[in-house]
């Protein structure tokens, strides 16, 4: 008699009502270990947490025109053990994980697309 | 990899560092000086500004970053200026009073053509009641917290905009 096969049950997919920032998805608990949550004090203070969400969006915000500022130019990245390489960048997510870009000159060539690890990057200049 | 406690300091304090002029050290050895312009609040990276030549931008991502030292507390009314402009876009051109009218009645019959309720408040449109379009009523001044309205009402005049490259922008 044939042995019955195990049913393989998928993962379950991203929570279709929220956008990932809950910090108990799995997506967030495999992929956002070093995504900052809120500090513990601002929980018992309600003015404080005002202020610092305050201060978060205006950080956000000129961080995200630094991006935006970014798209199509030449940006130089400075990686771990000494890489140094070239790309033009297209786009990041949200969390600042991976950097989406195009023509990437490594060592061994010039790759069309390509995906950055953000991990991997300590700093990345290019002129305004 | 050893973690300072800059990605853990938080939004005020990272606030306290905008618009300093600081000295970061990161990964090996790394040292970077410029203005800082912001800190990323989700990945804690820090964005510098140096002028020279060129404008040039370098951030430093949150984890690689392992000190931060304040060089000067304060910018100069210039670079203050200049700081807060970076990444502005250009200024558009000044439309005169009667121009600007026109574009904004030019915009607003080009939604209700295309069935979109559109509604003048003050100098503003005011698009289905969530998106606000105000001078000079390209695609870059629409301003709403719908992405999906936003996006299409921007490529709507964007439409516009092409097919009418003879009138004033």
């Amino acid at each position: 008699m044939a042995t019955p096969v195990p049913v393989l049950r998928l993962p379950k997919g991203p929570d279709p009502n929220s956008r990932g920032f809950d910090p108990n998805s799995p997506r967030f608990i495999a992929l956002c270990r070093t995504s900052i949550s809120s500090s513990a004090a601002s929980d018992s203070d309600s003015e404080q947490l005002q202020k610092e969400q305050d201060a978060r969006s205006v950080l956000r915000e000129g961080f995200l025109r630094c991006l935006l500022s970014m798209t199509n130019k030449k940006v130089q990245f400075q990686m771990y053990e000494n890489v140094k390489v070239e790309a033009t960048f297209g786009a990041s997510d949200i969390d600042v994980l991976n950097f989406q870009v195009s023509d990437l000159h490594t060592p061994i060539g010039v790759q069309k697309e390509a995906l950055i690890r953000c991990q991997d990057v300590i700093s990345f200049t290019f002129d305004v | 990899m050893m973690q300072c406690g800059w990605p853990l300091m938080g939004p005020l304090r990272w606030l306290h560092y905008v618009n300093k002029e600081v000295k970061v050290r990161a990964g090996k050895g790394e040292e970077h000086r410029g203005w800082l312009l912001s800190v990323d609040p989700v990945s804690a990276s820090v964005v510098l500004v140096s002028f020279g030549e060129a404008v040039a931008v370098r951030v430093v991502m949150g984890h690689a970053v392992e000190a931060v030292e304040v060089l000067r507390a304060a910018a100069d009314d210039e670079t203050a200026k200049r700081l807060r402009s970076v990444f502005l876009p250009p200024p558009s051109p000044c439309l005169d009073p009667k121009e600007l009218r026109q574009r904004r009645d030019a915009v607003r019959r080009w939604l209700q053509e295309n069935r979109i309720p559109v509604e003048e408040e003050g100098e503003e449109l005011k698009v289905a009641g969530v998106l606000t379009i105000a001078a000079p009523y390209s695609a870059h001044a629409c301003r709403s917290s719908n992405q999906i309205i936003l996006d299409r009402i921007q490529r709507l005049i964007g439409i516009q905009d092409c097919t009418n490259q003879g009138l004033p922008l």
